[in-house]
């Protein structure tokens, strides 16, 4: 449709008042009928009431208009109502334009003739307008139900499990031999001191052998190589490791593992202690099967030792043969769940990691704490001696723009309960805290670090930064050299130091990234697609996120946002239905188009690509957000930015100034 | 610029005398700025009319032949309003508006046409307040500035050359 005169209804809402008490309608009316279209002007009190739905649907039904122009509030509140009211009257909804007269003019105009007269320009303008628009179709598309979830800590496994209970099937792609993430190494977990493996545990069970179990593929060893698609329809290349043992036939009796004749340094236990080349990553891992470390096994080197199989009491459990596989499935939708690193304390030289004896971070402490890590629980230094005195130093890297900016939130609670545990295992055992900030905010969270203070045995001290702290050896004895604010140096005697670093994101994350091409923040997490309103939600439609992938966060908050990211997928992923496609969007007119590919560059969604056998480009509206940054971009003018095409916003320039 | 369109140095005079009231086209994103100047409507803020809403997804699709057109039709003055900076609902792309804000600076100083008469700024969802401070104050430097004298502005060709 061009600029020849067509029907056009025009509803004007009065707004109790709002509206009408500036904006004098029946001087409206009188400029319409300037026009040269056939306008017919109705005036309703409330127009976004029900009764005056009704009615307005009832009009157009009647009046069958070529165009609808709604005079009233902003289109932020009821574009989409009225829209709703043409497709029950049987009229395309985008051929619709509404007036901003309550925000725009009446409330914000003190003169009633300024006001009237800037009404009648933004209204002619919207009949200038809305004759350009072009009825818009929203399209649907099929979708594949099934989920893919990246990592199976806690986060990934709670998502698992809600989409299982839904009915849903998904695949859980875990890198490494075992499931539950780190917590499942922590013999206790904040504020209130729970085993770790017995909270996760019963979660695991149900994950492995539960009701809804049927639901899950859990492909262990095992990283995603390729992604293709979108939304609805994600083609996923996995690439499986052999594990050499099948976990399905295995009983876990352990029968394999001493008469292996190779001993190498455990590394789940920071190589405190040895393990085997067939090994249990720690007791009580999950699924209960060992590993073959095929780097280690001497059959790697050539040599015929089959004795893991000979000591094997079932006959097919063992397989030297097994190669890795590559896996290619579809999903409608991912989940990224692959937790979090600890930043490399090795970069404080000052604080004599790796240099001074008995320096370990907080993982390392925790399997030192651990009835099943390297000491079997009891706090020992590595001469085996246990410790008089251990220092836990704060914020290593957190807070600090040169290391990681940002604090981490969980490494105080962690440091307080590690307080808590060395009272319980050595009590007489000084422990001094070495901290920047306190972070102990939540209900429950101030328990350990009041227990702490409570404790006779315990003493604060406050640093600046952490280069005010050194850790040295002399004569046999460790101590912590502490600057304080007057510019004296305290030495504090220790016999061990635990050091608390930042949580930082997993070398992972920028490869994930790379493969979804999804963007991460400044810190290298996954980004948000809204950091408080949609922070499960990755910025590319259909990847979601749980988890210290996104941001560093305890248990309860990952377990909440496993819980989150299945809730999206489930109301947005729904069996059955299709996606709806948001015609205000951009297209591309490959007649026109170059090929000159600087579409792709600007746009944040991927959602771009290259035909390379037609030479243009391609936009796929389901990725398509509609922000129209390509539009402008385009220097062959071949983009049309649909319901914002440049026809329509010159037009509405011209109107606006007539 | 269409110099058949253009305003006499006589008509010029006229406004002058009669009291000039600029015309002033603002492009506003829809999910900051034009939220913004409805919360400006919400809270009953008065400000002069002068200043003509059209609005965009977002300041990433301002082509700055708009802008132009603008000038062309009519316009004293432009202003562009988007999200703050790392508040824009797709991702990042008010700093491509940034950008081609500042080249096209360049293009309107090439015509003629003032700088301060082609004004970007940053108003959020909240920014009610904000919103009718910065539309009063583009007026009251347009009305300092007076009417955008056409008859005097370069045309199309000699620009290109």
């Amino acid at each position: 449709m061009d600029n020849k005169p067509v029907k056009i209804s025009v509803f004007f809402c009065r707004c109790g008042g709002n509206i009408s008490d500036k904006v004098d309608a029946a001087f409206i009316e009188q400029e319409l009928k300037r026009l040269p279209d056939t306008i017919h002007f109705k005036v309703v009190d409330f127009l976004c009431g029900e009764e005056e739905k009704n009615m307005m649907e009832k009009e157009l039904a009647e009046v069958r208009p070529d165009r609808v122009v709604v005079v009233a509030c902003s289109p932020r509140d009821h574009e989409e109502t009225f829209r709703r009211v043409l497709v029950k009257a049987g009229i395309n909804p985008y051929l619709m334009q509404m007036v901003n007269i309550r925000e725009h003019v009446s409330w914000v105009t003190v003169d009633k003739d300024r006001a009237v007269r800037k009404a009648a320009i933004y209204i002619k303008t919207a009949i200038r307008r809305v004759k350009l628009h072009k009825p818009l179709e929203k399209k649907t598309i099929d979708i594949i139900p099934e989920v893919l979830v990246i990592g199976a800590g806690v986060a990934g496994i709670k998502a698992a499990l809600s989409l299982a209970q839904a009915g849903r099937k998904v695949t859980v792609v875990e890198k490494g031999p075992v499931i539950g993430g780190l917590p499942v190494r922590y013999e206790d977990v904040f504020p209130d001191m729970e085993c770790g493996p017995c909270m996760l545990e019963p979660m695991m069970g149900e994950f492995l052998h539960g009701d809804h179990a049927h639901n899950i593929e859990l492909l262990l060893l095992s990283e995603v190589s390729e992604v293709k698609g979108f939304f609805g329809n994600f083609q996923v290349k996995i690439r499986k490791n052999a594990r050499f043992i099948d976990p399905h036939v295995c009983i876990g009796c352990g029968e394999c593992v001493n008469p292996c004749p190779v001993s190498v340094p455990n590394d789940y236990n920071f190589g405190r202690d040895q393990r085997k080349a067939i090994y249990f990553p720690f007791a009580g891992g999950l699924p209960n099967a060992p590993v073959i470390d095929w780097n280690s096994c001497q059959r790697s080197k050539g040599t015929d030792c089959s004795i893991c199989k000979t000591a094997c009491p079932m006959p097919e459990a063992v397989n030297y043969e097994e190669t890795p596989s590559v896996i290619e499935k579809n999903f409608g939708a991912v989940i990224l769940a692959i937790g979090a690193s600890l930043y490399d304390v090795s970069r404080f030289p000052n604080l004599g990691y790796g240099t001074v004896p008995d320096v370990v971070n907080s993982l390392e402490f925790e399997r030192l704490l651990a009835s099943n890590g390297p000491t079997q629980g009891k706090l020992e230094m590595s001469n085996g001696e246990i410790p008089k005195h251990v220092s836990i130093i704060h914020c290593v890297g957190s807070l600090d723009k040169n290391h990681a900016e940002y604090c981490s939130g969980i490494c105080c609670q962690c440091a307080f309960k590690y307080n808590s545990l060395i009272a319980h295992k050595a009590p007489g055992t000084k422990v001094d805290h070495f901290l920047r900030e306190v972070a102990i905010a939540g209900k429950s969270d101030y328990a350990l670090y009041q227990q702490a203070h409570q404790r006779g045995e315990t003493r604060f001290f406050r640093y600046n930064a952490i280069d005010d702290l050194k850790v040295i050896r002399e004569g046999g004895s460790s101590f912590i050299l502490s600057q304080t604010d007057c510019g004296k140096a305290e030495k504090i005697r220790t016999d061990m130091v635990v050091l608390c670093p930042a949580l930082i994101p997993s070398p992972d994350t920028e490869k994930l990234s790379a493969v979804f091409e999804i963007p991460r923040d400044k810190f290298g997490f996954f980004e948000e697609l809204h950091p408080r309103v949609d922070s499960g939600k990755t910025k590319i439609r259909g990847i979601f996120m749980a988890g210290t992938c996104q941001s560093p966060m305890d248990i309860q908050k990952t377990m909440n946002q496993g819980v989150a990211s299945s809730g999206y997928i489930l109301s947005e992923l729904v069996e059955g239905r299709k996606i709806e496609v948001e015609p205000i969007n951009a297209q591309v007119n490959s007649d026109k188009c170059s090929g000159c590919k600087c579409c792709i560059l600007v746009c944040p969604y991927k959602a771009i690509s290259f035909d390379e056998a037609n030479e243009v480009a391609e936009i796929n509206p389901v990725l398509c957000q509609g922000c129209g940054t390509c539009v402008p971009n385009c220097p062959s003018g071949s983009i049309i930015g649909n319901h914002f095409t440049n026809e329509e916003i010159l037009e509405e320039i011209e109107g606006m100034l007539s | 610029m269409n110099s058949q369109e253009s305003e006499t140095d006589q008509e010029l005079l006229k406004a002058k005398q009669t009291g000039f009231e600029p015309k002033i086209v603002g492009f506003l994103c829809n999910w900051c700025s034009y939220a913004g100047a409805d919360k400006a409507g919400l809270a009953q803020l008065s400000y002069p009319p002068n200043v003509r809403v059209v609005k965009i997804m977002c300041t990433g699709r301002m082509d700055p032949q708009f802008v132009l057109h603008a000038f062309d039709k009519g316009a004293d003055g432009v202003i562009i309003l988007g999200c703050h900076p790392g508040d824009c609902h797709y991702k990042e792309q008010n700093y491509r508006a940034v950008q081609r804000h500042r080249i096209l600076l360049r293009i309107l100083r090439e015509f003629g046409i003032s700088e301060e008469r082609c004004l970007f700024d940053f108003v959020s969802a909240a920014e009610g307040e904000k919103y009718a401070r910065v539309i009063g104050n583009i007026i009251e430097k347009i009305r300092a500035l007076g009417p955008l004298n056409r008859a005097k502005l370069a045309s199309k060709d000699q620009v290109l050359e």
